[in-house]
């Protein structure tokens, strides 16, 4: 049961040769982790302030339905789009919802395959972020089109005409990459749920939810069986995923690169956009989970060793698209192409300067401070950078989209591009589908991945005695010794 | 808007069938889905459910469609030459300002859909400007007038025709025996001979009744300045193809002037960079189109015009001497006394002169409608002087040389309104109420007036203050006559029936002259008759054909020069001189090149056209140059208070390179309030502030007020920031070649020079042509940048209005746009046009990337947009280098009037919202000649199949063919020298080619060199 949230920080971020830094802190056995993270979800009582969220996120859900509304009543005039600037809010929308989905994957599937034990404290999580985003990214293709009730003709299906989409447009590649990695992404997450499930529905204390869990852990019952099959399907799963994570948003950096736009066609958008969304993800998880473990009670689960990690991949991520930034100039200057040139002096001290500055230093001047650890591990920096992160990701999808098309080719048709209030709310409302769906999230569903939790607990590995298995965590330290003294009883 | 008693006005048409309507089935009807007889629709009930048919029929369409009051003849058989869904050509003309020009009306199934130049016509020679054009938006408009309103004690009532008739029969009845005294008629200029036969009949049977004549927009100052010194009020008629060397003082002979279209076409013969090109110095305040074609332009102040023409003659006799009988001119053709001017100027003249002289004979020198006489006076003089006249210029004699000028007329008129002298006004066309001079208390003084008789389109300013309002026929409902410029008498003949049931000036003359035939038809063919046009019934059926009367020009004169009343003009400066002296700021008020002098403020297609050299649309600004911007401390958009002796106005303020610095220009015809719905809010009314004594050029002080007011300009203005406009200056280079003649003729091939040369390689497998490959060239050396190829293309293909706001937004949907691009010094600059449409690469970015195939590459080399498949992502938009492809934001063509539909025309798709589209080589043209073709079983000829654009273009510029055909016109010009295609370094392979544009300055002037001769044009990328 949460009682009063725990308040004391455990700094496990020490790297100790002789002891393995733990990733469960305080005085914790399977037992209690199971009920810390059983109880957020079976606490009968609601609380005011998940309540007070709740109630803001669907307000804005309920912005997001009417601004959709009004849309496709009236046309995509009501955005600010215009000639020469026919993409706006929407797509700008959309790719940074697709950058933030990519963190969860990234967490799950390729920290998996590299034995990154730390990830499964906050996996879960970062996956639900993961198809919430994706979700509030997969509207705004839709929506976007002029005629949204025709939007299925871009996918392949067989018609009398015998019409095809054009399989030599990105959108369409789009299409495909965003539907592969939405699949994916959302099996991966039911996969791994499916024995938190059950504990839920083993846990649970009345009918209805015994049945809602009990259908959703499809008939779990954790034999050996089940976990072995279990293992090699997550194991599958992941090896699936991790291709996904880097072709998504390199599909998605198609839209632009394969265009001929100056500031648009650059060979370097595919890792430069992945690279960005993954640094951009991980704020987003890190702006998620620091008030998730306050308000919920984790953070002996979701350590401060968990959010320095998350920092070191922030600090990383931002260097490259740093350098990415600064390798488009180059890659302009040197091209001796004129319009290539004009275009990223333009971004620079053109009439959208103030959102390039913005992005720059969101992105690569505020993450400079996670190079001292005490930032990193200093909640409210950590937090600012990552607020900073994720305005500085959605301007650098402005600056791309926006600034590119409004100074083109031909100067007599440079157009400034201005957003509408439309625009605005919509982007409101997206935040409010998603925080929707979060708040769900940790309401009904294991918001910890708790039998993955388990595997990196030092109890885990009681049988095994001093052969101490690579990467396994031993208690080696304060607070572990208890816990085995408490297992051998 | 007055309530219409639509009852009343619906019942002189629909009398039968709204009283059947009325009766018991016809409510049982109403009241029961299906009718009573449908039941028994093969029994003896069938006639009556027929009956009830036909009056909810007639109900539906009470308001708008007509059907024609007398003879009915079913379809049955095919009337011979009469073909359903083929269009049908009509001439006609239209008469503005007293000119007429010709025209070719489309028609489908006796809709009048396009409206096109007349080839036979010799001053129109196939091309239409952007106002004909728009003439059918004009004609379709729900805001014209509709019934005859009659004003008594504050209250509006709709008569009938017949009552109209009733009471002005008893008002003339008295007035004829009071033999006209007391009775007024204003009118437009207009040189119909009808017209002219009717009044001259009037005179004689009302010989106390009094005319004016009063257009705002007039030739007053060109008549003047003729009748000094000729002694005749003779027209100008250069002959551009002996003009080596011509010179403007402030006429726009290429855009505004009335004969601009046939001008523009001789012009532009003479401007082959393979053969003579003449040169043409432009001397203005404002930029106008011809001064943008200009070799050499300069801007000065209106004040300085004239001191730079007594320099320019004064140049001239000094290097060329006077003929003897012009000798005594000596004294006069001097520029003492002025202030010197500074040493550029000096320069220019000496320039000009020399080459004046040079080419004495060859020469042309015009003076503008708003210069004073002086300045007329003086280029005839010095037409004369060179021995121009009869040789590349002649010369008209006007109507009526003893007609006072019209100024002079509407005085007269305002005054006998002071003096309550009038009892009635009949007021035929025109809107004196906005549009007379400020200062003559005319709206004051009309209601005043006991009976008031207004003929007009619109309920407009001044129908709200007149009696009787009567709803005028547009003239492609009317019958008519009229004169071109040059005098052809030209046609005007109904291609529909009065859709208001208007009247037209002649139809209301001829009643009130009593003892004419009633039908307008009768009324001009009575005229043809009697002034012997043709003998036979043949020759007024080949009038009306051909739209013109064959030899009916007036013929060319070589007047003398009437030195007496010359050396008497010249002898003292102008009285304007007197006016603008010591004045902060020079204003120019002059027409606009869209709504012309208002008249045409609620058509939307004009409001829309984006002017040339402002980009601006729904509303005049005051044209401020970039130096005189600095110096007041304002900006494009600020608002400004305009003094002007005692009235004061408030006008947005827009940068314009090119305006002479010192002086400020804004456009009359705006801010109209009685206009319609279209005109609302759109822009500022200058007439305010334009007063008999300064109708064109006015002393005035400016202040800023303060504000901001948002302006809808298509293209970026002046003032940008800097890093874009360094930019734009560089880039100018690689979008439009230019050239000097002289370069030019020692380097033909310099265009292919330009450009980036590197090995280009093709993504995809290229497209074959096996049959036909459509092309087009657009030749910059020739483009006025008139519009009129924006207004042939938008009625061609229902391209819709959008509004001011979405103007601001930036989403016009104009298929062709004239780009235009100032190119140094701002406050000289030079600007070129460039039309601009769809190029239809064969490596087209757009299709490429459209996800569902909606933009595809016909076999034709057409690159096609299919309207059904398009799901509207704009990816091809942003893809577009060129930014030509339009996106339908809105349901633009949503809520249209039914009458408002009629003007679309029928072979082109109307697209809803969400669909992107663009210049489609009006494929419906391509295909109508295929299809004729194909049925006459024989090849396409090459030039058979004409664009829109194309078709219109006054000075030819555009060309389009099959590129397959190597003997075609468009592959000729294609393998032409100074071709080139836009963008190489995308190798986008347009099927759009440009001709660079060469300019032919004088080799004595230092500017000439600043062209970029030696250039490659690759600027900094070489340094």
């Amino acid at each position: 049961m949460v009682t009063a949230p725990y308040t004391r920080e455990i700094d496990n971020t020490q790297d100790d040769p002789r002891v393995r830094a733990p990733l469960v802190t305080g005085d914790n056995d399977f037992g209690s982790v199971t009920n810390k993270v059983c109880s957020i979800v079976e606490d009968p009582r609601i609380h005011r302030a998940w309540l007070i969220m709740l109630a803001i996120s669907v307000s804005f859900l309920g912005i997001l339905g009417a601004m959709i509304s009004y849309l496709v009543w009236e046309g995509v005039g009501v955005w600010g789009v215009n000639n020469p600037v026919g993409w706006g809010f929407a797509i700008i929308n959309f790719v940074f919802w697709v950058g933030i989905g990519h963190a969860g994957t990234l967490i799950s599937a390729i920290l998996y395959l590299f034995r990154q034990k730390w990830r499964t404290s906050i996996n879960r999580s970062a996956e639900a972020m993961t198809i919430f985003a994706v979700m509030c990214a997969g509207i705004f293709p839709g929506i976007h089109v002029g005629r949204p009730w025709l939007a299925f003709y871009l996918f392949p299906y067989p018609n009398f005409m015998g019409m095809w989409p054009n399989f030599r447009s990105p959108l369409l590649w789009d299409v495909f990459a965003v539907g592969t990695y939405a699949t994916v992404s959302v099996l991966f997450w039911y996969v791994g749920m499916i024995p938190d499930l059950a504990t839920l529905r083993d846990r649970a204390k009345n009918k209805y939810r015994r049945i809602a869990y009990g259908v959703l852990s499809m008939g779990w019952r954790g034999s050996h069986r089940h976990w072995h099959r279990h293992e090699v399907a997550y194991l599958i799963l992941a090896a699936l995923a991790t291709p996904l994570v880097l072709s998504v948003h390199s599909v998605v950096s198609f839209d632009f690169a394969v265009a001929q736009l100056p500031g648009w066609h650059t060979t370097i958008f595919p890792p430069y956009f992945v690279a960005g969304a993954i640094f951009g993800g991980f704020a987003m998880v890190l702006t998620l989970l620091i008030p998730v473990r306050h308000f919920l009670g984790l953070k002996e689960i979701v350590t401060l060793r968990h959010i320095e990690n998350m920092n070191k991949v922030l600090l990383f991520t931002s260097c490259i698209v740093g350098y990415a930034y600064s390798v488009e100039f180059f890659t302009a200057w040197y091209s001796a192409d004129r319009f290539e040139m004009f275009t990223f002096l333009n971004r620079m001290f053109g009439p959208y300067q103030w959102a390039y500055c913005v992005m720059v230093f969101c992105n690569v001047i505020a993450p400079q401070l996670l190079w001292s650890k005490k930032n990193r591990t200093n909640l409210y920096v950590t937090m600012f950078v990552a607020m900073c992160v994720n305005v500085g990701m959605w301007f650098e999808r402005f600056v791309i989209v926006v600034t590119s098309l409004s100074r083109d080719f031909l100067p007599s048709s440079w157009g400034m591009y201005y957003p509408t209030l439309i625009d605005i709310l919509t982007l409101m409302g997206s935040f409010g589908l998603f925080f929707t769906c979060f708040l769900l999230f940790l309401r009904f569903l294991p918001a910890i991945a708790m039998a993955e939790v388990k595997t990196v607990m030092p109890q885990a590995h009681l049988d095994r005695g001093h052969h101490r298995g690579a990467g396994d965590y031993h208690g080696d330290i304060p607070g572990a010794h208890k816990v085995e003294v408490k297992a051998e009883v | 808007m007055p309530s219409i008693d639509r009852k009343k006005a619906g019942q002189q048409y629909w009398r039968s069938l709204n009283e059947l309507a009325d009766t018991p089935e016809f409510h049982e009807f109403m009241r029961r889905e299906f009718p009573e007889g449908a039941s028994q629709l093969l029994g003896e009930n069938r006639r009556s459910f027929l009956k009830v048919m036909a009056a909810s029929f007639a109900l539906a369409g009470l308001t708008s469609c007509r059907w024609p009051k007398e003879k009915i003849v079913p379809y049955a058989h095919r009337p011979d030459n009469r073909m359903p869904g083929v269009p049908v050509f009509f001439a006609t003309s239209m008469e503005k300002a007293g000119v007429a020009t010709g025209l070719l009306v489309k028609s489908y199934d006796g809709r009048p859909i396009k409206v096109e130049g007349n080839p036979d016509h010799p001053d129109s020679l196939g091309a239409a400007g952007t106002q004909a054009q728009a003439a059918i938006l004009e004609m379709y408009d729900p805001d014209r007038g509709q019934a005859i309103i009659h004003r008594e004690n504050g209250q509006e009532i709709t008569k009938s025709w017949e009552q109209f008739v009733e009471s002005g029969k008893e008002l003339f009845a008295g007035l004829r025996t009071g033999n006209g005294s007391g009775l007024f008629f204003l009118h437009e200029s207009t040189a119909s001979p009808t017209f002219q036969r009717l009044k001259k009949k009037i005179q004689q049977s009302y010989p106390q009744a009094k005319w004016a004549e009063y257009e705002p927009i007039n030739d007053d100052n060109e008549r003047s300045g003729a009748k000094i010194a000729f002694g005749v009020p003779y027209r100008p008629q250069p002959e551009f193809s002996q003009a080596k060397v011509i010179v403007s003082l402030d006429c726009d002979f290429l855009g505004s002037h009335p004969a601009s279209l046939s001008w523009a076409r001789k012009w532009a013969e003479k401007r082959d960079p393979d053969g003579e090109m003449n040169r043409l110095y432009v001397i203005e305040s404002l930029f106008s189109a011809t001064g943008a074609m200009a070799d050499h332009r300069l801007a000065l102040k209106p004040s300085q015009i004239e001191a730079f023409a007594r320099s320019l003659a004064e140049a001239v006799v000094e290097m060329h001497g006077l003929p003897d009988q012009l000798s005594s001119l000596k004294g006069v053709l001097s520029n003492e006394g002025a202030d010197e001017p500074d040493a550029e100027v000096v320069e220019f003249v000496r320039a000009m002169a020399k080459d004046l002289v040079d080419n004495a004979g060859a020469g042309v020198v015009f003076a503008g409608s708003r210069q004073p006489e002086t300045v007329h006076v003086i280029a005839h003089v010095l037409n004369s002087a060179l021995g121009n006249i009869g040789k590349s210029i002649q010369y008209i004699p006007g109507a009526d040389p003893m007609r006072p000028t019209q100024r002079e007329q509407i005085e007269e008129l305002a005054e006998s309104l002071e003096r309550e002298e009038i009892d009635t006004l009949v007021i035929l066309g025109g809107n004196p109420a906005y549009d007379a001079p400020a200062g003559l208390e005319f709206t004051e003084n009309l209601p005043g007036v006991k009976h008031t008789i207004h003929l007009s389109l619109y309920q407009n300013e001044t129908s709200q203050l007149c009696e009787w309002y009567i709803p005028r026929a547009h003239f492609l409902e009317a019958w008519g006559d009229a004169r071109s410029y040059d005098g052809t008498i030209s046609s005007i003949q109904p291609l529909i029936a009065p859709l208001y049931d208007g009247k037209s000036p002649v139809e209301l003359l001829a009643l009130i002259a009593g003892d004419e035939p009633e039908s307008g038809h009768d009324i001009v063919r009575k005229t043809f008759d009697e002034h012997q046009y043709g003998r036979v019934e043949q020759d007024w059926r080949r009038f009306l054909h051909n739209g013109v009367l064959a030899g009916s020009a007036e013929p060319l004169y070589a007047p003398a020069i009437n030195v007496d009343a010359v050396v008497k003009t010249l002898a003292q400066p102008s009285s304007q001189a007197e006016t603008l002296n010591g004045a902060q700021y020079e204003l120019v008020l002059f027409e606009d090149s869209k709504l012309f002098d208002g008249r045409f403020a609620n058509n939307g297609w004009l409001q829309e056209t984006p002017d040339f050299l402002s980009k601006l649309t729904w509303d005049n600004a005051l044209l401020i140059s970039p130096r005189d911007m600095e110096t007041l401390g304002v900006k494009t958009e600020d608002v400004v208070t305009i003094t002007a002796g005692s009235r004061t106005l408030d006008v947005p303020v827009y940068v314009m390179p090119g305006v002479a610095p010192g002086s400020v220009a804004i456009a009359l015809g705006y801010g109209r309030t009685h206009a319609g719905r279209v005109a609302e809010d759109a822009g500022v009314n200058t007439y305010e502030i334009r007063t008999a004594a300064a109708m064109h050029h006015a002393g005035v002080s400016l202040k800023p007020a303060g504000r901001r007011y948002k302006l809808a300009s298509t293209q970026d203005h002046f003032a940008i920031d800097k890093i874009g406009f360094k930019e734009r200056n560089e880039r100018i280079d690689e979008i439009i070649y230019e050239s000097t003649h002289e370069t030019y003729k020692n380097k033909p091939e310099f265009a292919k020079e330009r450009g980036e040369h590197f090995p280009k390689v093709d993504l995809w497998q290229p497209h074959e042509y096996n049959e036909k490959k459509w092309g087009m060239t657009i030749d910059l050396n020739k483009c006025v940048g008139c519009n009129a190829c924006v207004t042939a293309c938008q009625s061609e293909n229902n391209i819709p209005v959008v509004g001011k706001e979405q103007v601001t937004w930036g989403r016009e949907m104009h298929w062709i746009r004239v780009d235009r691009y100032f190119k140094g010094d701002p406050d000289k600059p030079s600007v070129t046009p460039q039309p601009m449409t769809c190029i239809h690469c064969e490596n087209a970015p757009c299709e490429q990337v459209c996800p569902v195939q909606a933009t595809v590459h016909s076999n034709e080399g057409v690159n096609v947009m299919v309207y059904n498949r398009c799901v509207g992502t704009r990816y091809c938009l942003n893809n577009c280098p060129l930014k030509v492809r339009r996106f339908n934001f809105f349901n633009f063509n949503y809520g249209l009037k039914e009458v408002e539909k009629l003007h679309f025309n029928p072979e082109v798709t109307v697209r809803m919202r969400g669909v992107m589209e663009k210049c489609s080589f009006c494929m419906q043209r391509i295909e109508a000649v295929k299809i004729a073709a194909k049925n006459e079983r024989r090849a396409i000829a090459d030039g058979e199949i004409v664009t829109a654009c194309q078709q219109t273009c006054p000075t030819q510029a555009i060309t389009f063919g099959d590129l397959n055909d190597e003997n075609s016109q468009v592959s000729k010009k294609r393998s032409d020298a100074r071709s080139y295609t836009l963008l190489e370094v995308l190798n986008l392979k347009p099927h759009v080619s440009y001709l660079a544009k060469i300019r032919n300055p004088n080799p004595l002037l230092a500017s000439a060199s600043e062209e970029q001769s030696e250039d490659h044009g690759h600027g900094a990328l070489h340094s």
